[in-house]
């Protein structure tokens, strides 16, 4: 078992293609320091980013989701963003609901020239994660 | 009321206007009712309407093809109503006869207060705030309160919203909005981590009959990402981790579709508070989207919409 203080939390980042993906590409281009805790897939727009991607990357036992994509009004698909945000909005107060802590789901809006802003959220997403401890809400009893 | 629902229900048959009735009929056990579908103009006539018409009929127009004249009550009409914002039912293709419904009592409840099996049980009467239970010629009231649905406790539409032929007057709604979420909000009450507990143990007991989701008049997918096998998103053998995945994106589907009338939770085999849920959900919606499931039958479906400014302090 790990102690606490070497435990590192492992979080997914679901990028849009378009703006977030390009910004933490910014981010390390302009090498700027940021937490190496976030492993990031490539997704067409944030609108793809099904529920389920959240709740299965949770079931896998990582710690944490961060979402990112255009902000609103600069969707490449026009209107993809807006309902991302409805969907990301309800699933995170549902999962709330249930007993997932407030931090485990995080979202942002980060455009292609914010290299600066990706590596603030992903310092903080991860500092908040290392506060909220590690994830155990799908394990097994005694594990 | 039952005489005047069939005759309308023969006239629209004989008219042509409708090729189907879908009602309810008496069920095989004593105080229950079973859906009745049919074309025939002699079946009409066991057309019945009592408290204890419990089903939402409206899942049944997504699967009768053809022109159907329904019978409603309040919920039903709303479910109906979402499912024409769906466009999963064609409104000109639908006679929605609207029933006032002054709640559903749940027998099992009867069964319990009073200690007798339902066949010992000779009459119910729904008598405004009192229900007159007769046992073998001893009359006992029972408080109305404690022996109707829980969904029926917070009724905020007795009326049909949404109907061509109303049978009888409609119903004033005299319920308090807060009645039937004493569940929820003792569970907001707890920490996280219980909450966590109380669902995972309840999700353990879940048998994946997946009854919830053949009820539900908002589970119109042809194909449920429980059955999809690349990728498999969900474990084909009971594990409560699945089962608590299945039913958390369920109510993800059906928000916006979903009006809490409550049939999950009645045809839960195990008793899982899944009202818990859906009656959550509801309220987020209402609460963040000021949007109300079935009321509208022209506003666009709830995650098709957005707005500029909402849900802001949710994203940095």
């Amino acid at each position: 078992m790990e102690s606490k203080s070497e435990w590192e939390p492992r979080i997914v980042g679901l990028l849009c293609k378009w703006c977030s993906y390009a910004g933490a590409d910014l981010a390390g281009t302009s090498r700027k320091k940021y937490p190496a805790n976030v492993r990031i897939l490539k997704v067409p727009c944030s609108g793809r980013v099904d529920p389920l991607l959240i709740l299965k990357v949770l079931r896998l036992g990582f710690d944490g989701v961060l979402i990112s994509g255009c902000h609103p009004g600069d969707c490449h698909y026009q209107t993809g963003n807006y309902r991302a945000r409805r969907r990301i909005a309800l699933t995170k107060k549902f999962l709330e609901y249930m007993g997932v802590s407030e931090g485990r789901i995080q979202a942002s809006w980060v455009s292609a020239s914010e290299g600066d802003k990706f590596a603030g959220v992903v310092t903080d997403v991860t500092k908040g994660l290392k506060e909220i401890g590690p994830n155990k809400l799908f394990a097994e009893d005694g594990q | 009321m039952e005489q005047e629902l069939r005759k309308e229900a023969s006239k629209l048959l004989e008219e042509g206007k409708v090729d189907y009735i879908v009602g309810f009929a008496p069920g095989s056990l004593k105080f229950s009712t079973t859906p009745l579908i049919t074309k025939e103009k002699e079946e009409v006539a066991s057309l019945v309407i009592n408290p204890f018409i419990v089903n939402n009929l409206a899942k049944f127009l997504t699967e009768v093809l053809g022109r159907v004249g329904i019978v409603a009550k309040g919920c039903d009409s709303r479910s109906i109503v979402s499912l024409i914002q769906d466009n999963q039912v064609v409104r000109e293709n639908v006679v929605i006869i609207g029933v006032p419904c002054s709640g559903l009592i749940d027998i099992v409840k009867v069964e319990k207060l009073v200690g007798k099996d339902r066949n010992e049980i000779d009459d119910i009467a729904l008598q405004g705030e009192k229900v007159a239970v007769i046992v073998g010629g001893e009359k006992t009231e029972l408080p109305t309160k404690k022996v109707l649905f829980d969904n029926c406790l917070g009724c905020e539409f007795p009326t049909p919203q949404e109907y061509d032929i109303l049978i009888g007057e409609p119903v004033d709604t005299t319920c308090n909005r807060e009645l039937g979420q004493e569940k929820m909000k003792e569970l907001e009450g707890m920490t996280p981590e219980r909450r966590w507990e109380f669902w995972k143990y309840q999700f353990s007991r879940c048998i994946m009959c997946y009854a919830c989701r053949q009820v539900c008049p908002a589970c119109f997918c042809e194909r449920c990402f429980i059955e999809e096998s690349e990728p498999q998103w969900v474990l084909p053998v009971s594990k409560w981790q699945d089962n608590l995945i299945f039913q958390v994106i369920r109510n993800i589907h059906v928000a916006g579709r979903c009006t809490d009338c409550g049939e999950c939770e009645r045809v839960c085999p195990v008793n899982i508070p899944l009202r818990s849920l859906t009656k959550k959900m509801y309220g987020l919606v209402n609460e963040m989207f000021h949007y109300e499931a079935g009321t509208d039958k022209n506003a666009p479906p709830l995650m098709t919409a957005y707005e500029y400014e909402e849900t802001k302090d949710l994203i940095r």
